[in-house]
């Protein structure tokens, strides 16, 4: 049982926006790392900057300061960049589900879009792939072959998911992926991403919902105004959390878990 | 989630078959009456000025020519010369546009954004005529005069569209997946900028088609003899009450042209509406 | 002491899409469900389940999306909302019946400052004291904070909690006796959400408002609610008071149950419901959630859509095998 290695190292990243007096800064000298086949959380309100981060570690946007790296090579720097071809191994799903999917594709085309762009195979194997690869996310042919606009939510971010799986990526960054869909949807998302974990894809999902974190996550980074304010094993920060925000996050999750927080709080 | 039930015909569809089919079969008719009507469409006789009726369905003009076959001779003039003037526009105006909407260097953008804006606050029909006058009558003076006019209204239709397409998730997924910026550029952004601009084409289409008539009312459009609807209404003009048909049946297959593209937008509106109302 | 009449009650409501020459759209068919004075009740149930449809009728706004109620009764302290003309609607709507919308969607007019809006919504009423102080105390109401501060703004300079806040503000101007919550905390942050949700559940207790709370969040309605309404395919499938839906008795709540994330174990199973929900108009004879079903059996599949057992006010079950469920 070795040390999983190290996929994903965020060192000292900060991001700044705008310049001058109305500078502002998302993100304040954070830094994690990802393993292998790893999944972690990033948890954090609206306008903590967690999706910033998110962008910054997809390779989306460069950081105003500090170092992202993947397996030893910065991501945006050097003859190992994203820029230069390395762009595949970090893929993203976003959290709006409306505006994730280009809206004249059906979700056939563009998955089997992606295939080829990765494969450079011909047009009917990369349907056949992609038909495959939607199959597995829960989409059948039928869906399939449907724009957009005839999907519903859940299915939407399923075939966002597909896409980037055609990507064959080694890191899969979720940005609220639940947020914006149904509870039966939430759980289907949710169900697929566990089973992503078992086929040994890394997940980093960033959520303001701690307990869709407390299913899936093993580690946790609690994000408040740009800096991490607590992190750990997410069962330990669940059970015995140490800072006020966390306990405050842990008593507004709705249902049980807020439920048993609270009552923690109250003692 | 569809919430379409058993498919009967879609709404709009009446309107986009009536209106192909009227332009259809203006088109159509455009290409067999010149060819095997009766009359040449430049044949002078000493039939002047017969009204409809007989062998003329649409009686003589001044100079005794049909004006059935010219009517039907100036249809690939005006039409064409309209689908020109708009096609170009559209083109030209979607690209250039687009890459402002998407560009992030500033200068450009607002060298460019100012020469759109300057363009556009003139009014369409003057500015074309002033130029027209000053590039000298023609077809191709006016399709040029359109394209260096109208581009730039399509091109605040690109920008302002691109600006957001460019912010959407599918753009932003499409870099994470490493699409080259040709692919996202012609594949996603500009598709999906260009179903806007091409809504407003189909109705630009009715404006040009009466521009392209008004320029040769002006006398800044074909050479005679070639026929072309505003030049007969030009020349019907001055005798309307001697001989209406000279004038009226051009005018209304101005009409004819416009209601038909008018009525296929309204249908494909319709048509698009429908589905987007989820 | 109980009242006769109740708040609201729906009975074997059916809402359709009337379209010419084609046959009638149904969106809700056979929806039940009654809420007392003062009562919180939850309405779950999945996009297109017909829970927002059920709403619209309630405050009149059918018509304008060209739906109309087509059978059964909406009853709103016994008066027939089907019979009403649009000038008796205007003395119900934001008045008697208040209406808070998503807060994806809607939100306060982005052109007017706060204070305007809050003018606006009291106007409609009769109170004492300036239009400001009755702002004012409006916006206590919801818990606002620097109520001169916030008066001034403008929605974008508002967080989204915020602006659902003073949503909530507007509707209840008129002291509404009933308040129908659309989703208005999705999209929001738990956090955010968890306040409004003590809102809501203050305002009910001190103000005595039956609210309607509808969402697709089944955990968080058990939260707050006193009543559960469950919706799939636009027929209520299940209905009773939360203590007593702790044991569901239709399969449909038994898999929206199972399905909750805060009951699942971490990285352990996580039992969804297969398929998606029928389309509208596409539902197959017989029960509709049948092809969702894990308990379904052969006489499911035939015939009309099951009826709720029992009578309003139990735990009703829209399933033909429902003791049987009731024992998992």
């Amino acid at each position: 049982m070795s040390k999983r290695d190290i996929l994903m190292e965020v060192e000292n990243v900060s991001v700044t926006f705008g310049s001058g007096a109305t500078a502002v800064e998302a993100v304040k000298n954070c830094s994690l790392t990802l393993n292998e086949g790893e999944p972690i959380g990033i948890v954090g309100e609206s306008g903590s900057g967690k999706s910033t981060l998110a962008r910054v570690m997809a390779g989306l946007q460069p950081p105003s300061a500090g170092e992202i790296r993947f397996r030893g090579d910065n991501v945006f720097k050097g003859n190992k960049s994203f820029q230069s071809g390395n762009r595949n191994q970090v893929q993203m799903v976003f959290q709006d589900p409306y505006g994730s999917l280009n809206p004249q594709l059906t979700g056939l085309s563009a998955v089997a879009e992606a295939v080829r762009i990765h494969t450079k195979v011909g047009k009917d194997e990369s349907e056949q792939k992609a038909l495959e690869l939607l199959e597995r996310m829960g989409i059948g042919k039928l869906d399939a072959l449907k724009r957009p606009r005839q999907l519903s939510g859940g299915q939407r971010q399923r075939v966002s998911v597909a896409r980037a799986l055609s990507a064959n990526p080694t890191v899969l960054l979720a940005d609220e992926p639940t947020s914006a869909i149904d509870q039966s949807a939430q759980a289907q998302l949710l169900k697929l991403f566990l089973g992503l974990l078992n086929d040994g894809l890394a997940i980093v999902l960033v959520s303001h919902d701690l307990g869709v974190i407390r299913y899936l996550t093993k580690r946790v980074y609690v994000m408040k105004d740009g800096v991490f304010v607590e992190s750990g094993d997410t069962e330990t920060v669940f059970n015995d959390p140490q800072e006020d925000y966390t306990k405050m996050l842990l008593a507004s999750i709705p249902g049980e878990l807020g439920k048993a927080a609270r009552a923690k709080l109250n003692r | 989630m569809s919430k379409k039930g058993k498919k009967v015909r879609p709404e709009g569809t009446l309107g986009i078959i009536t209106g192909a089919g009227m332009m259809g079969a203006i088109l159509l008719a455009g290409l067999l009456i010149p060819w095997f009507g009766k009359y040449d469409a430049n044949e002078i006789s000493s039939d002047q000025l017969l009204s409809p009726g007989g062998t003329h369905y649409f009686g003589t003009d001044m100079l005794g020519r049909d004006v059935f076959t010219r009517v039907f001779d100036a249809v690939f003039v005006d039409i064409g010369t309209a689908f020109a003037g708009v096609l170009i526009p559209l083109t030209v105006g979607t690209i250039v546009g687009t890459l402002l909407g998407i560009s992030r260097n500033r200068r450009v953008n607002s060298f460019i954004g100012s020469l759109i804006d300057g363009i556009n606050a003139f009014p369409f029909l003057i500015f074309v005529i002033a130029l027209v006058s000053f590039l000298g009558a023609g077809l191709s003076s006016i399709i040029l005069a359109l394209s260096l006019v109208n581009w730039a209204r399509y091109a605040r239709i690109a920008r302002t569209r691109a600006v957001v397409v460019n912010q959407q998730g599918y753009v932003e997924a499409a870099r994470t997946l490493g699409y080259k910026p040709t692919r996202i550029l012609f594949r996603h952004i500009i598709p999906n900028v260009s179903s806007e601009t091409r809504a407003y084409a189909l109705s630009d289409f009715t404006i040009v088609i009466i521009a392209v008539a008004a320029l040769s009312f002006l006398g800044l459009g074909v050479n005679p003899p070639q026929a072309e609807w505003g030049a007969m209404i030009k020349d019907g003009a001055n005798i309307i009450t001697l001989a209406w048909w000279t004038a009226v049946f051009p005018g209304l297959a101005i009409c004819w042209a416009g209601i038909s593209v008018a009525i296929f937008s309204e249908g494909l509106t319709k048509r698009i509406g429908e589905g987007s109302q989820q | 002491m109980t009242s006769d009449v109740k708040l609201l009650d729906i009975n074997n409501v059916a809402i359709g899409i009337e379209r010419r020459k084609r046959e009638t759209l149904v969106l809700v068919r056979e929806a039940n469900f009654d809420v007392n004075y003062g009562e919180m009740v939850g309405i779950v149930g999945e996009s297109g389940s017909g829970k927002t449809m059920i709403c619209r009728s309630i405050i009149g706004t059918l018509e304008r999306r060209g739906a109309s109620v087509i059978g059964g009764e909406v009853l709103f302290e016994g008066l027939d909302l089907r019979t009403i003309n649009e000038a008796k609607w205007k003395t119900l709507r934001g008045k008697v019946i208040g209406y808070v919308p998503q807060s994806a969607l809607a939100g306060p007019n982005p052109v007017l400052t706060i204070e305007k809006q809050l003018a606006e919504a009291l106007s409609q009423v009769e109170g004492t004291g300036s239009m400001k102080n009755r702002s004012k105390e409006l916006l206590d109401l919801v818990k606002i904070r620097r109520v001169d501060t916030v008066m001034k703004q403008y929605p974008y300079q508002l967080s989204g909690g915020m602006r659902q806040r003073v949503m909530i503000a507007c509707a209840l101007a008129s002291k509404p006796k009933l308040l129908i919550a659309d989703e208005p905390t999705t999209g929001l942050d738990v956090t955010v959400q968890s306040q409004i949700m003590e809102l809501l559940r203050e305002i009910r207790r001190d103000l005595g408002t039956a609210i309607i709370l509808i969402s697709h969040d089944l955990a968080l309605v058990d939260e707050v609610c006193d009543k559960i309404v469950v919706m799939h395919a636009g027929a209520t499938v299940e209905v009773g008071p939360t203590s007593s839906m702790a044991t569901p008795r239709h399969p449909y709540t038994v898999a929206l149950n199972s399905s909750r994330i805060d009951v699942a174990k971490p990285g352990g199973e996580l039992l969804t419901i297969k398929g998606n929900p029928p389309s509208v108009g596409q539902w197959n004879p017989g029960c509709r959630f049948a092809e969702r079903c894990d308990f379904v059996q052969q006489d499911c599949l035939v015939g009309e859509h099951p009826a709720l057992s029992g009578s309003k006010g139990e735990h009703q079950s829209a399933c033909l095998h429902a003791d049987k469920i009731g024992k998992i």
